[in-house]
């Protein structure tokens, strides 16, 4: 059992606070990924889970064990590093089976595992090879089979991806969940790419500034946001925001008027807003659609044709930046005017501080 | 790339170029032609004033073997490698640690002290010469003995040495280290089986300026040296003086056989030595 808990860890450097209070559990076996801008103290976080980073403040438990002060040696951690941090001089099993040979482990059972996890990441071919001779996705690799071959309880990776070229970072992705689906360990997961959170994670914890914004589900996060924050951080293309006025409020439902006169009837779902709040509407691109029935007109400034789909970037009311997932054989072209359908049960609203009043009703 | 590829340059600059360089070559060489020349002279031709021509007589055994004769020559030769090994040795050792703390451990302190490390270079030695051999005849009885001169050279050498090999490790990724240090591995070790592997190269091409620096010295072979038994070649070349009478076919000689392993390890480790002047210098 390795689950991972965080009790309001701080983090300073001098007088600089770098991570501001995190309260986190992470269960055993989950795959649980830290992101946000950079900056945001996620890299932080995990170096301080690892043990390379002190705990300024607060209590880290792995396995139920106080670890707070353990060193990063003792606490059953492993790490891949962005930068794969590979022994230059060593080969690729020496490199897979260093820490085994330090802790003396018997030459047998350092062969049988280095044997093990250069098969499971096809590495076999490679044993002898430098890491000189190796391509960024081998590099990984090794770099990962280094973290296989000591069984830790928890798997930390620091921005892994990063370094490979877009086509290899989509193959690694399914090959990391792979491995995580064989063994079943707990893994913490540090990216700035959304995309890599929504599909490996078990767990997404958006982090800014220090804080964490909201910890959930990858659709959770997607349709429940809690804040402008975070329905902006995930997803791409990024949620379009419309500000807003609260002009009527009749029982459960509160007449928006969108800046250039539409008005919607959203069902406010147990949510408080008073005639008169400034409020933002939030809808996602692929929700909105072209339509003669819509009630937002807008101007056509550009249309991305991706093949599968059309992304439309419109000039709304106010001149609000807009864009609208389409057909991939959309008709519309720079300069049309259309008007845009907002489905009530598709729109989130969100108050003046930016946290939301009601998601929209998808799950 | 700065300076231009001669190659890519304008035919003229090619040409004078190519002119220039083996004229420059030859006279920059003609005074260690001359030396040359004069160690295999014979004390005749010298008195004559043959100095320049050709000698009349080749005196090469003659003239090599009386260096041995004449003067201790060969324990001369061997207190320099004595000194030269040992200084060279206590310096990488000394510098390699000390580049180590200084580039990848954060302690209070760390910048000062890294200060007065470079900061030592800038003393100019001559200003240490009567403290230095005070120290050695009063508080550490080392005077007159090659421990004196391995020591002082250790400790004078180690200053730039680890300025080198600091801003060397510097540059090495801080992930390495914490990736050992994850995989539980104890701090000597990753210094031994991780850091002084990579930091090879650098040490190799200190180990020959550094060589060459202290084999050449001739300043603190005579600050700290008295008696023969303890003088390294440089000093030792002044025994083949001569009474009454500067004999300087063997003081020729004798300065060529002292200079041969400079220049032998040289050459052997020229790659090295030519890396050593440039490292660090640019990115890669």
């Amino acid at each position: 059992m390795a689950e991972v808990s965080l009790q309001n860890v701080r983090k300073s450097f001098g007088a600089v606070d770098v991570i501001k209070g995190v309260d986190l559990q992470v269960n055993d076996g989950e795959f649980c990924v830290f992101v946000g801008p950079s900056g945001c103290g996620k890299s932080t976080l995990l170096r301080m889970i690892a043990g390379l980073e002190e705990i300024s403040s607060g209590e880290l438990k792995i396995g139920g064990k106080d670890m707070t002060k353990v060193p990063p040696s003792n606490r059953g951690v492993a790490m891949v590093f962005q930068s794969y941090a590979l022994y230059p001089h060593m080969s690729v099993e020496e490199n897979i089976g260093f820490g085994l040979k330090m802790a003396k482990v018997p030459k047998a059972d350092i062969e049988a595992r280095v044997a093990y996890a250069s098969k499971m990441l096809q590495l076999d071919t490679l044993r002898q090879r430098k890491p000189g001779q190796l391509s960024g996705g081998q590099r990984q690799r090794v770099a990962i089979g280094r973290a296989i071959v000591r069984e830790p309880g928890v798997f930390l990776f620091d921005e892994p991806l990063s370094n490979l070229d877009a086509a290899l970072r989509v193959q690694m992705r399914t090959e990391l969940s792979q491995l995580h689906q064989d063994l079943k360990s707990t893994m913490i997961y540090v990216t700035h790419d959304q995309i890599e959170a929504m599909t490996m994670a078990d767990k997404i914890v958006v982090l800014s500034a220090g804080l964490i914004e909201q910890v959930g589900s990858p659709l959770e996060l997607y349709h429940r946001p809690k804040n402008l924050f975070v329905a902006q951080f995930i997803g791409s293309p990024k949620m379009n925001v419309v500000p807003a006025k609260v002009a009527a409020v009749s029982g459960d439902i509160a007449h928006v008027s969108v800046d250039g006169g539409s008005m919607l009837a959203l069902p406010l779902r147990g949510g408080k807003v008073s005639v008169g709040d400034v409020v933002s509407l939030g809808i996602r691109p692929e929700h909105m659609s072209v339509s003669s029935e819509g009630v937002m007109q807008a101007t056509v400034k550009l249309a991305e044709r991706l093949g599968s789909e059309t992304m439309l970037h419109l000039s709304g009311p106010g001149g609000a930046a807009i864009i609208v997932r389409s057909d991939g054989l959309a008709s519309e072209k720079p300069g049309d005017v259309v008007a845009l359908t907002m489905p009530a049960g598709c729109c989130h609203l969100f108050d003046a501080a930016g946290i939301a009043i009601v998601n929209g009703a998808l799950i | 790339m700065f300076p231009t590829a001669i190659e890519k340059t304008s035919k003229l600059t090619q040409t004078t170029y190519k002119a220039a360089l083996p004229i420059a070559v030859l006279l920059w060489l003609l005074p260690l032609f001359a030396v040359a020349l004069t160690s295999v002279r014979s004390i005749e031709d010298l008195n004559r004033g043959n100095f320049w021509g050709w000698p009349t007589s080749l005196n090469f055994v003659q003239n090599y073997t009386e260096v041995f004769t004449r003067s201790p020559m060969a324990l001369f030769m061997l207190n320099s490698v004595i000194i030269t090994l040992f200084a060279v040795a206590g310096t990488l050792i000394l510098s390699c640690m000390a580049g180590y703390a200084l580039a990848k451990y954060h302690f209070r302190g760390n910048l000062v002290l890294f200060s007065i490390f470079i900061a030592g270079n800038f003393v100019p030695f001559q200003i240490l010469m009567i403290p230095v051999r005070t120290i050695m005849i009063d508080w550490i009885p080392l005077y007159d003995t090659v421990w004196a001169l391995v020591l002082f050279h250790t400790a004078f050498q180690t200053g730039f040495c680890t300025l080198f090999m600091r801003n060397f490790i510097k540059q090495m990724p801080d992930a390495l280290i914490e990736a050992a240090r994850i995989e539980g591995i104890t701090e000597l070790k990753i210094f031994w089986h991780v850091v002084l592997p990579l930091v090879r190269p650098a040490l190799a091409a200190l180990a020959v300026l550094e060589f060459t620096f202290i084999w050449n010295d001739y300043f603190w072979s005579l600050v700290l040296v008295q008696s023969d038994e303890a003088r390294p070649v440089t000093a030792g070349l002044q025994a083949l003086k001569g009474q009454w009478l500067a004999s300087w076919q063997l003081i020729s000689a004798g300065s060529l056989i002292a200079a041969i392993p400079p220049v032998l390890i040289f050459f052997l480790m020229q790659r090295h030595f030519i890396a050593g002047l440039t490292l660090g210098a640019t990115k890669e």
